[in-house]
């Protein structure tokens, strides 16, 4: 056990295993935050289809557009879907993108799929008058929703939204599918060079578990100023 | 029941067999008016007779099935109508306020009219112009009801009847050519009615062109030149407040005012 740390130790000190779990850490987050990022966005504005009202046919083709893309994102694993996207897609374009950046794509587009149905639960959250009022000062759909309904909306929504957060990072530990040097395949270099894995991967479990905690705590923050800006909610 | 008798260059809305059906219950069976300029009209009857949805179907916050509802030369009814330009000019206040929660009292008047001014931005004019423009107008406005001090506060933070008034001239704002009210006292505790009441009246005095659905049978009597009795998705009787309280020829309207006065 003594042996086995020591190496870890000295794996990680003596012989720059360290670059390699700081760099994967970056990776991890990286590809968390801007794949949240994407995700909102996508996720926004898949909402917005939904919720939309279906008189005209331009929102009703939109629905079935992106019914099926929610449909294969949520219904395929993630690993596959960096498979596809970095070994068929890519190739299939011809061009070459540095595959963190596919790993944010693809984070991004699979989060989008899950985020929409956090932001449209939180937009029906929203009292259908504040977007009645709205329309009836002459204020488009659009507008009104930008400016009215989806900041009110936000309140409900960030604590799920922090939950789809967590969710990334843990997820992050399947981007070495694609040769992504994020915080697990750090540390199972470090654990390949001696084959001992016991402390490596308890070490990376911990290191997994303080970072959600961070984040937990950080949301819980952020939620708590909104609550001190919010005002007592009243009809 | 002739409504055509006055002039009809002076007709704001003319409403024609106006009609609305949710799911399978037709609410609105064909409904007639013309609203003229300066006109403040009270819809009475009982609830579930249509007249919440029949003001609503006139600025299409409810989409009519059928008829025609011309303003400014241009059917509302019509779907192709881009229904958002009408509606600038066509102020509506809630039974329930619907302020912006997520905006102060400063911003829930000025965040439409500094949007409409900005897309008619004459040449030169900035954005920040345009913004102190509509800040001092909004302020004026705030002055006129007493509650320029609440400038800077949230809906929450207001009572019912400070609410109610800052909807009203947040529909002021946008220089409407006439106001649709529905039921505008109804959610507010007894001792607020008084102060929105209050304000309507000043606003009929300065002769703004007015559409209320109300409950308040004195207030209609005393401030409408207009009264209608809506019934079962019809407009069972109109007339002027004196003629429609002390003759009243339908025997349901009989019943009613029987059961309100």
């Amino acid at each position: 056990m003594e042996k086995q740390w020591n190496n870890f130790c000295r794996e990680l000190f003596d012989n720059g295993g360290y670059k390699d779990v700081l760099n994967g850490l970056l990776a991890t987050v990286e590809i968390a935050v801007f794949g949240l990022i994407i995700g909102i966005i996508i996720g926004t504005l898949i909402a917005m289809v939904k919720v939309v009202p279906k008189y005209k046919i331009l929102p009703r083709i939109l629905e079935k557009v992106v019914d099926v893309y929610v449909g294969f994102f949520r219904g395929t694993p993630m690993v596959v879907q960096l498979l596809l996207g970095y070994f068929v897609l890519l190739p299939l374009l011809g061009i070459a993108v540095d595959s963190i950046i596919v790993a944010i794509v693809i984070f991004g587009l699979n989060s989008g799929a899950y985020v929409s149905e956090i932001m449209r639960a939180g937009i029906q959250s929203v009292d259908s008058g504040q977007l009645e009022a709205g329309r009836a000062l002459g204020l488009s759909y659009g507008k009104t929703m930008m400016r009215i309904v989806i900041p009110q909306s936000i309140k409900n929504i960030l604590p799920t939204l922090g939950n789809e957060f967590i969710t990334l990072i843990k997820e992050t530990s399947v981007v070495s599918f694609i040769a992504v040097v994020d915080l697990t395949k750090a540390f199972r270099q470090i654990g390949a060079a001696h084959y001992e894995y016991l402390v490596p991967y308890v070490v990376l479990a911990l290191v997994y578990l303080v970072l959600v905690m961070l984040i937990a705590l950080g949301v819980k923050m952020i939620e708590r100023r909104f609550k001190r800006s919010e005002r007592r909610y009243s009809k | 029941m002739n409504v055509d008798t006055q002039n009809d260059d002076n007709v704001l809305i003319k409403v024609r067999n106006l009609r609305k059906s949710f799911d399978k219950q037709e609410v609105l069976k064909g409904v007639n008016l013309d609203v003229h300029t300066g006109e403040k009209i009270a819809i009475i009857g009982p609830s579930g007779c249509g007249k919440s949805t029949f003001l609503r179907c006139v600025n299409c916050l409810e989409d009519p099935d059928g008829g025609s509802i011309m303003f400014e030369g241009e059917d509302l009814a019509d779907m192709k109508v881009d229904i958002n330009i009408h509606r600038q000019r066509i102020g509506m206040v809630f039974q329930q306020f619907n302020l912006f929660n997520n905006l102060n009292v400063l911003d829930n008047i000025t965040l439409a009219p500094i949007i409409v001014a900005k897309r008619n931005r004459k040449k030169g004019q900035t954005v920040k112009e345009i913004k102190e423009k509509e800040q001092e107008k909004a302020y004026k406005l705030l002055e006129q009801i007493g509650l320029a001090d609440k400038a800077k506060a949230y809906p929450s933070t207001l009572s019912g009847g400070q609410k109610q008034r800052i909807a009203i001239i947040r529909a002021l704002a946008m220089n409407p050519k006439v106001m649709l009210f529905d039921e505008p006292t109804s959610a507010l505790d007894p001792e607020m009615v008084g102060e929105v009441l209050d304000l309507m009246k000043k606003l009929a005095n300065d002769g703004m062109t007015m559409v209320i659905v109300t409950h308040e049978i004195g207030f209609a009597r005393e401030v409408a030149n207009k009264i209608i009795f809506m019934n079962d998705g019809v407009i069972e009787e109109e007339n002027a407040p004196e003629q429609f309280f002390a003759h009243p020829s339908s025997p349901r309207l009989k019943e009613f005012l029987s059961k309100v006065l």
